[in-house]
């Protein structure tokens, strides 16, 4: 009996037998997708139905992927375009409601838009590969290629991970890179794809793609191969111009990340522009105030330090900044106001703030 | 001889002493970086820039192992922002590296097939 049991245990297997869990398994995980609800179009704010319906940038250039290459070529093609009208989505009259006024585009400048200077630098996809192509990988990982943006002095600014930036700063004339996962997380296919315009009516996007010079996708089909990265994107700028609607955390991380590599003489005109733009980032100020204080201007630097904390009255590093700087200045009275402001503020820079009180 | 030496000797020390000072002397006020001020949210800063150190030259352990030229690595490197450089340290072999559409896996063209119909993937050209 036992014996005869065995033997069927043994018994080698034949293959349709093989395959029938695996169909059932296919059929099954299929079912599941139908059932789950198919693709849907992402949900959008009202907000974003006030852009301009269509927008495409056609001058913005194609380079087509060769190979694994499509980091390079998506690279290559943001690289060679910058808009035409720096930031040119002017902002609507502060009356208007909403919280999102940021992607409000003015008829004048939506003219404008679709202009762009074509080539003004001669980087091709060929000459980005030493930078971020991983020959281990076969392909290129994402702060690699932010990395490889600056090498080529821009600002690179990851995107808020929401469609609606994504529209957001096409309308403001910003081409974006995309990375999607094409297929599906268990094999994954992972791509950078350059999105340069859309269709509100249509909830179509236009994308320069891996081979493809302009390929329409469906909102919804996008989306569903997008939210695979998180919904991860960036924007390039020359130095001097933060694009519309940069997050303040990513437009400071941004440039200061830029500062790093290119030193603050390069970076002081986008600190400026950054202050600028966003009047309330009060950690912009600050850092602005630093790359004034290294380009020897003390003066300026304490104005910006001081308008550092009047944006924000709990950063206490620019209050210890600030107090530091009139310290050297010998303005005993200022300094130790603002020192007292910082070794009263609870984090790490209250012991610094605290020795420099000890030593006025 | 010995005079030699000891007038060799004399002028290293001179040199070397100099040497270490200029960098003290130029921050005078000592402000604190924005740099490192943007690391506030992590530990204290100079344990955090020795990581930082570690973690760039991890990178480009990692790097080179995957096959990027040696003369390259180094400016790719150094184009890392602190945040980038700790990110691929920590995790470069699960980061998605993108790749595009060339080569289709064959063993799941099936699913792929239907799932592109379906709107959920975009590998194939012909089912938009």
């Amino acid at each position: 009996m036992s014996s005869r049991l065995l033997a069927k245990r043994q018994a080698p297997r034949r293959p349709l037998q093989n395959a029938r869990p695996a169909g059932v398994l296919l059929c099954a995980t299929l079912l599941a997708l139908f059932l789950s609800g198919c693709a849907t179009s992402p949900a959008l704010k009202d907000s974003t139905y006030r852009l301009p319906e269509h927008v495409e940038l056609v001058n913005v250039p194609f380079f087509p992927q060769e190979k694994y290459q499509c980091g390079p070529a998506a690279l290559a093609t943001v690289l060679n375009y910058s808009p035409a009208t720096p930031s040119s989505a002017k902002r609507s009259p502060a009356g208007q409601a909403g919280t999102d006024r940021a992607w409000t585009v003015s008829p004048a400048a939506k003219a404008r838009l679709a202009r762009g200077s074509e080539r003004d630098t001669d980087i091709t996809a060929d000459s980005l590969v030493s930078q971020v192509f991983i020959p281990g990988r076969d392909g290129s990982v994402q702060p690699e290629m932010l990395a490889a943006a600056r090498r080529h002095r821009r600002l690179a600014f990851p995107i808020r991970p929401t469609f609606d930036a994504l529209l957001g700063h096409v309308a403001a004339g910003d081409p974006v890179v995309v990375m999607q996962n094409l297929s599906l997380p268990a094999f994954p296919m992972w791509h950078y794809a350059v999105v340069i315009g859309y269709d509100l009516a249509e909830e179509s996007l236009i994308l320069r793609s891996g081979e493809t010079r302009r390929q329409i996708t469906s909102f919804s089909r996008f989306d569903a191969t997008w939210a695979r990265s998180q919904r991860w994107g960036f924007v390039l700028a020359k130095p001097g111009r933060i694009p519309e609607g940069v997050t303040s955390r990513r437009a400071v991380d941004g440039v200061s990340a830029f500062e790093a590599l290119h030193g603050t003489r390069a970076a002081l005109s986008s600190w400026q522009a950054l202050t600028q733009a966003q009047p309330d980032n009060a950690m912009a100020h600050f850092a602005l105030g630093n790359a004034l204080y290294e380009q020897e201007k003390p003066e300026k630097a304490v104005q910006a330090f001081s308008r550092a904390v009047a944006a924000d009255d709990t950063l206490g590093v620019a209050w210890l900044n600030l107090g530091l700087l009139h310290a050297e200045q010998e303005q005993t009275a200022k300094a130790r106001r603002a020192l007292e402001k910082a070794a009263a503020l609870p984090g790490q820079w209250q012991p610094q703030a605290h020795r420099a009180l000890d030593t006025l | 001889m010995p005079y030699l030496r000891r007038y060799v000797a004399m002028l290293l020390i001179a040199v070397l002493a100099l040497g270490s000072l200029p960098v003290a002397a130029a921050q005078t006020a000592g402000l604190v970086s924005t740099q490192s001020a943007l690391q506030a949210d992590t530990a204290a800063s100079d344990r955090e820039r020795i990581n930082d150190v570690l973690a760039r030259a991890d990178v480009q352990d990692q790097l080179l192992a995957q096959g990027v030229s040696v003369d390259q690595v180094k400016d790719r490197v150094a184009a890392l922002s602190d945040a980038e450089a700790r990110e691929m340290a920590d995790r470069l072999d699960a980061m998605p590296a993108g790749a595009g559409v060339v080569g289709a896996l064959f063993a799941v063209f099936i699913i792929l097939l239907v799932t592109d119909i379906l709107g959920l993937t975009n590998v194939f050209p012909f089912t938009r």
